[in-house]
């Protein structure tokens, strides 16, 4: 037996329940826990006892039986769930977490604070069982039980009873633990001995019993019977209903049976028997018929078809993809150097083939956001009451989906502005009420698909950046010259820069000397950026800009003389021709597009590559958040599938390529980092503006749209 | 032929450590995470013993040992329940739906085989 794998499984098994656990403390504090959520909980820790004992975890199993008796009053409805409860109960989680934790790493299970935890229950569990059912909310649900009522009962078990594997004797035996049979007769009719049936029930029953049951308990007891067979339940106090209704059961020899165990008992028979009324065995049909409706309400939950898979599998599937895109390439320009158009054909169809394989494959390294979102309601509720400031958490589009890798390296960066956000963005409760704002602060995570890129959202509704202190600071740090002109979006992006920190106290929480350049440098490496938008006295929002994916993207092929670039066309906004008849020199770097101004780079100038420019050249309109810029090129070549290869680390210090990918003839192509040329662009720009130069006219017969940026700097020039 | 044994439980890890017990001694195992689906399996199936938890979602054991009793080509067959030590008042609520045998959790492998070999000769 692979005990090893077994393991695992429970590893991840528990983890998966400590989640859903953590998950249905946090909402109810908030709202009115559900029985359903009352169950997962008792669930939770019942079933984390269970496996554990497979494995000989004698501690676990011990610590998880006391937070599973604590479930058990709770789900009773014998223990509110307040606030002190709910606290004791993640601490059992968080214990349970770390003890496994260590199993995981190998380690000895740490104590912990287990010790502390388990005297905190046996106070809980001392004090509900001092409140015994006085405390009992309304939600017991027994409509009324009344208090030791009395009951007769006709117990008519069908001829089939024994036939269906049920044993008339369990029932009686059942029904003894509901309270006490006051007496007991049996009236069987045996028929004569050729008509008899070892294998059929001849047992008719009359009972008298007294219990603190309902009539429903009492006709459940015995509804898996009741094929077949009557039962006729009746309080004492009916009594005349309920001998009319037993008495016509049987035969005369029966009847007469009955009326004799009646008289013996003291209670007499009524004398005309009539037809019997509404029979007990309708109900009773009915009984077990809603019992199943009800139980197939949740049926829409059917079998989940999801199939585990080991995540490196699904990797080198697609590292094999990306390999089978390259060689599809390859021979798709073998095909169209050949010129035979059958073989173009087939390949054709082939690269389509290929285009869905590669979609497919990556769509199943897409998992939900929800999944890193949902370790945030526990730290905002612990961070915030570490400040003391009530916080309201609300995540929205959770369910997108975003490759499985970044869901893991996005946690730390979100971790970051979550804790910033308490920190730093929400303001104190009184500063709030001066301020006109409700207490309670509200983090809002978002998250949406936005044209081929995911959109992750961190806003609160604190007191916003302020700009003046932001740019105080960054010239006092040095971070800035002290007369330079920034715009807002510049100005904010001065939080991100190493070693700033605007919070005047500084936390033990988010001021760790880890800044928010840590956040941008990891968004950063995951191809993505960030913004931010603020208002001042109403909140601010950090926007994470990312891409869907990190192993293949669509990619726009170009070439500047014989290097060959691919552009990610999810920046690529338009392609146009160079106007001709612009000179190529340095001071020529805009033009006019639709009225908007459009730096020029020249990739040619950029990356030093040798050879003139051809005489016609193409500019690529490329945008990176509200950034954009015309990248000069000497040819187009079109989209391109491109699979991702990192370059090595000897290139580390490449600031404009992002990695490398290769085409279908062998050679290698760069991929262009857009939004760190797009920056390169911005301080090559304030550079010129605070020099000044005075630029080239337009020139006639350029299209209206097109201009140089002289129009733009002339106003300044001196 | 080998006997077919559905294993009713929600936790995945039980359910392999039984599997891997079971089919190591030349059972077939089906697999249910609650009583619903346990259902689901049955229906057309030949199943020889039905092993089942007690406390699940959706369905639980004793609901579903119910439900198996009612249905015409199962009233037979032997329904185990696996269960912890917890749950006495449990046994008693089953007692009437016959389950056939009544095993404890954390089990011993041995005792597990030779009741469900009892019980499916």
């Amino acid at each position: 037996m692979n005990l090893e794998q077994a393991m695992q499984c429970f590893l991840q098994e528990s983890a998966e329940l400590l989640e859903e656990m953590e998950t249905i403390l946090l909402d109810a504090e908030a709202d009115n826990i559900t029985p359903e959520q009352l169950g997962a909980l008792f669930r939770s820790m019942h079933t984390i006892k269970g496996s554990a004992g497979l494995f000989g975890l004698d501690e676990l199993v011990h610590f998880t039986h006391q937070a599973e008796n604590l479930l058990d009053q709770l789900r009773d409805g014998k223990l509110p769930l307040d606030a002190r409860l709910s606290g004791v109960l993640l601490c059992c989680h968080d214990h349970v977490k770390a003890q496994l934790a260590a199993l995981a790493a190998g380690h000895a299970l740490p104590a912990g604070n287990g010790a502390e935890i388990l005297a905190s229950i046996a106070t809980l569990l001392q004090h509900c069982d001092a409140l015994p059912l006085a405390a009992d909310p309304p939600a017991a649900c027994v409509p009324q039980a009344p208090a030791n009522s009395e009951w007769l009962l006709s117990l008519r078990f069908g001829p089939d009873v024994l036939r269906n594997g049920m044993d008339p004797a369990s029932f009686i035996r059942y029904l003894a633990t509901l309270g006490e049979i006051q007496a007991i007769a049996s009236c069987c009719t045996l028929p004569a001995d050729e008509g008899f049936d070892p294998e059929q029930n001849y047992l008719r029953l009359e009972l008298q019993f007294c219990g603190a049951v309902s009539a429903e308990q009492l006709e459940s007891v015995f509804s898996f019977a009741s094929d077949g067979g009557q039962f006729i339940i009746s309080p004492r106090a009916a009594l005349a209903s309920h001998l009319q209704q037993a008495l016509p059961c049987g035969d005369e020899a029966e009847q007469q049976a009955v009326a004799a165990i009646w008289q013996a008992w003291g209670l007499s028979p009524s004398p005309t028997p009539s037809m019997p009324m509404a029979s007990s065995s309708d109900r009773l049909a009915s009984a077990p018929a809603s019992g199943s409706t009800e139980d197939s309400k949740p049926a829409k939950t059917v079998e989940s078809k999801f199939i585990k898979v080991e995540a490196s599998k699904l990797d080198s599937l697609i590292d094999l993809v990306g390999e089978l895109v390259i060689a599809g390439a390859a021979s798709n320009l073998l095909a169209r150097g050949n010129g035979n158009a059958s073989l173009l054909e087939s390949t054709a169809i082939m690269a389509g083939l290929i285009e869905q394989i590669r979609s497919q494959t990556l769509s199943m390294r897409m998992v939900p956001i929800g999944e890193t979102f949902s370790r945030f309601p526990r730290l905002v509720r612990d961070v915030g009451q570490e400040l003391g400031k009530h916080i309201k958490l609300v995540i929205t589009g959770a369910e997108t989906e975003l490759d499985k890798s970044m869901v893991d390296k996005l946690a730390d960066p979100l971790t970051h502005l979550v804790r910033n956000a308490i920190d730093h963005g929400i303001e104190s409760a009184q500063q709030r009420r001066a301020a006109g704002k409700p207490d309670e602060g509200h983090v809002w995570l978002n998250a949406y698909h936005e044209s081929g890129s995911v959109v992750i959202e961190v806003a609160d509704d604190g007191g916003g950046l302020d700009k003046q202190r932001i740019l105080a600071k960054a010239r006092h740090r040095g971070i800035i010259s002290s007369d330079a002109s920034l715009s807002e979006q510049d100005i904010f992006q001065l939080v991100f820069a190493p070693g700033f920190s605007t919070a005047e106290q500084i936390s033990n929480l988010s001021g760790r000397g880890v800044g928010l350049d840590v956040v941008r440098k990891n968004i950063q490496q995951l191809r993505g950026t960030v913004e931010i938008d603020s208002e001042e006295g109403w909140g601010s929002t950090f926007r994470l800009r990312l891409p869907l994916t990190l192993a293949i993207i669509d990619g726009f092929l170009v070439e500047i003389g014989s290097s060959t670039f691919i552009i990610p066309l999810e920046s690529v906004v338009e392609c146009m021709e160079l106007p001709t008849g612009l000179t190529d020199t340095a001071a020529q770097h805009c033009l006019q597009l639709r009225g908007e101004i459009l730096p020029l780079l020249h990739l040619r100038h950029f990356f030093d590559l040798p050879g003139q420019p051809g005489r016609r050249r193409n500019v690529v309109v490329v945008q990176a958040g509200d950034s954009k810029a015309g990248l000069v090129v000497d040819t187009l070549h079109g989209e391109f599938q491109t699979v991702i290869k990192p370059l090595g680390s000897l290139f580390r210090h490449l600031r404009a390529i992002s990695g490398s990918t290769i085409l279908g003839s062998g050679e290698v192509a760069l991929i262009l980092d857009v939004p760190a040329l797009i920056q390169h662009l911005t301080q090559q720009e304030s550079e010129h503006d605070s020099l000044t130069r005075t630029l080239a006219l337009p020139l006639p017969g350029t299209p209206d749209t097109l201009t140089t940026s002289h129009d733009r700097h002339s106003g300044e020039t001196t | 032929m080998a006997k077919t044994i559905l294993m009713v439980d929600d936790s995945s890890s039980l359910r392999l450590v039984v599997r891997m017990t079971l089919e190591g001694d030349g059972y077939q195992v089906l697999e249910a995470a609650d009583g619903q689906q346990a259902l689901a399996l049955l229906d057309g199936r030949k199943i020889d013993l039905v092993l089942s938890d007690l406390n699940m979602p959706v369905l639980d054991g004793i609901g579903l040992l119910a439900h198996i009793r009612q249905l015409d080509a199962y009233r037979l067959t032997p329904v185990v329940m696996l269960s912890t030590e917890s749950a006495e008042h449990h046994q008693q609520r089953s007692q009437p739906y016959a389950a056939s045998a009544w095993i404890v959790k954390p089990f011993e492998p041995p005792h597990l085989l030779a009741t469900i070999a009892r019980l499916t000769q």
